[in-house]
């Protein structure tokens, strides 16, 4: 199985330092929490792994696969799907249709085949129509398939932005802040979700300012501060280090 | 569902009533209206997938009409080409020419497109003028006909309608399949579609060539109802029409755009006062719909609907079935 790594990665922005010399792996199967104060570049390091800026210095790969050059669009190809701190949905299409957007790198149809409404671009429709409706009861929102996107609320936002990461089949999901804005009886019916997916081979990486949530669910914490690493380990082991303790947990 | 029962019965209501048409019509100025909105509809409708659907603001199709009806003009008038040909040919050149504007000017932002098809059509416009030897200049060129059964008022709309149908039934498998989400998510949000792979410059690009097809067909249809071209046809204001119908009829949809394009024609002929003021009326049409129905005419039902009797959310907490989920997601492991 191949693993996600951002190697010795660094990102300015004028005369910034974002990230200075971070490593960080995701692995197939595991949850791997990434906290840290604001501005200390975590959700820097999620747009250099999905794509959105290129790495100014250092490498990104997954398993074998050079992706430090490589389009956003290439790596969702490759199966590495993300969230974004404010869920980013069509507003005016339903949530069948926002989730059905995540089987695009599925779609085989040309222009053409879909103008004609052939064979293959039917089939990549219902296909994704089958699958987008299973993922949707799977996550909770099988009762509202038909509500257009913008009548959602909060949280119904966040889980239908994780069903159209899933709709990719993804092997890596990248989730920016989850648990952001969530009561806790939603962050409890997110863990479950983490979970699942953990336990169903996808590798999560969660960007997040919920630490409880974090140490909870996580096999693995990395912590940053000002654009560094700051410690990485087991969540037992980042939750008792003094300097984690001093510069971002608090006594 | 009765929902789409529903829809297959008005679709064929409708296609009955204008199949029928030209027996209903009160004079052949009727039959001429009709044809004519056939014959924009078929530019409008690929048009409509470049502005209602991936959100690219083109004002310039105007300019791929000129050329679609230069080329057929030509084409069939001056080198006795087959019109069906020809007709064609117009379609690949507009194709063509589409695809050469838009090379440069797709991975412009909003504004610039706008402005880059604006100088497009300004520019066919002066060519048109100019390029004397083969346009015949201000003083135009006469245009043929198509051949029997096609030759008369009602035979020719038929043609042009059946051609406007094709058309329609094309965008709306572009609209209905996968790629009319993606469209969408370019339009709406340019990082969700790139987060989803969707290759958002190569998409435009061919809904623009597309778009660039159906407007040279449009093109030559337009010339042989018209008879007669010269470059005053191909105004400025006619492309800035086509964009005011779709924006007037609503994004997103295809029934809207077409209703846009049927009361901007009709409404100046039917009430005879607006015909005077022209693009006056156009300006106020545009106004009162962005300000009071955004959505367009296309969502007037619907958006009346919400505002008046809002949907009733009846909050229900989200909750998980995570076995149906892990099955969802084996279903679908990448082997």
């Amino acid at each position: 199985m191949s693993v996600l790594v951002a190697q010795a990665v660094s990102k300015h922005f004028g005369g910034v330092a974002a990230l200075d010399d971070v490593s960080l792996d995701v692995r197939p199967g595991e949850i791997h929490g990434l906290i840290g104060p604001n501005g200390s570049g975590k959700t820097t390091l999620l747009n250099l792994l999905s794509g959105y800026y290129p790495v100014d210095d250092g490498s990104i790969k997954l398993g074998e696969i050079d992706l430090t050059a490589a389009r956003v669009q290439r790596r969702a190809a490759l199966g590495i799907a993300r969230t974004f701190q404010k869920p980013r949905l069509l507003a005016t299409l339903s949530v069948l249709d926002n989730t059905m957007l995540g089987c695009y790198p599925g779609t085989r149809a040309g222009f053409l085949e879909t103008a004609l409404a052939l064979p293959r671009a039917r089939r990549d429709y219902a296909s994704a129509r089958d699958r987008s409706v299973e993922i949707l009861h799977g996550i909770g929102l099988g009762q509202i398939l038909d509500r257009r996107a913008r009548l959602l609320d909060h949280a119904e936002q966040r889980f239908l932005e994780i069903a159209r990461g899933l709709a990719m089949k993804p092997t890596f999901i990248l989730l920016d802040e989850p648990a952001g804005g969530l009561t806790e009886a939603e962050i409890k019916a997110l863990s479950r979700i983490v979970l699942t997916l953990r336990d169903s081979g996808i590798g999560v990486l969660i960007v997040e300012h919920h630490t409880d949530f974090v140490f909870r669910i996580s096999d693995r914490v990395t912590t940053l501060n000002l654009g560094r690493m700051l410690k990485h380990g087991a969540p037992e082991e980042v939750r008792r280090d003094p300097e984690v303790i001093r510069v971002y947990l608090g006594a | 569902m009765t929902d789409s029962r529903f829809r297959v019965a008005a679709i064929a209501v409708a296609a009955a009533a204008a199949i029928a048409l030209p027996f209903f019509v009160a004079d052949q100025y009727q039959l001429h209206l009709a044809t004519l909105i056939a014959t924009y509809w078929i530019l409008v409708a690929g048009l409509n997938v470049v502005v209602g659907f991936s959100g690219q603001l083109s004002i310039g199709h105007v300019g791929l009409l000129a050329i679609g009806s230069y080329a057929f003009t030509i084409l069939a008038g001056q080198h006795g080409v087959d019109p069906f040909i020809a007709t064609m040919a117009a379609g690949a050149i507009g194709a063509t020419c589409g695809f050469l504007l838009g090379l440069p000017s797709l991975r412009l932002p909003g504004f610039y497109f706008a402005m880059a098809t604006l100088a497009f059509a300004l520019i066919v416009g002066e060519l048109s003028l100019a390029e004397q030897d083969l346009t015949g200049g201000g003083a135009g060129l006469a245009v043929p006909g198509f051949p029997a059964p096609f030759d008369t008022p009602g035979g020719f709309y038929w043609l042009v309608l059946a051609m406007a149908a094709l058309v329609t039934w094309v965008t709306a498998n572009i609209a209905r399949l996968m790629w009319g989400r993606a469209l969408v998510a370019i339009r709406d949000s340019e990082v969700a579609a790139r987060a989803n792979g969707v290759p958002v410059f190569r998409m435009k690009l061919l809904v623009f060539t597309f778009s660039g097809f159906t407007a040279g067909v449009s093109g030559a249809l337009f010339a042989s109802l018209q008879t007669y071209v010269t470059p005053e046809t191909f105004t400025f204001e006619l492309g800035l029409f086509f964009f005011i119908a779709i924006v007037v009829g609503g994004r997103g949809g295809i029934l809207g755009p077409f209703l846009g394009l049927v009361l901007l024609t009709l409404l100046p002929e039917v009430v005879a006062p607006l015909a005077r003021v022209g693009n006056f009326f156009y300006g106020a049409l545009l106004l009162v719909v962005v300000l009071a129905v955004p959505e367009g005419i296309g969502h007037l039902v619907s958006t009346l609907r919400e505002r008046f009797r809002p949907i009733k959310v009846e909050k229900q907490p989200v909750s998980p079935d995570l076995t149906r989920l892990a099955t969802a997601i084996h279903a679908g492991k990448r082997g």
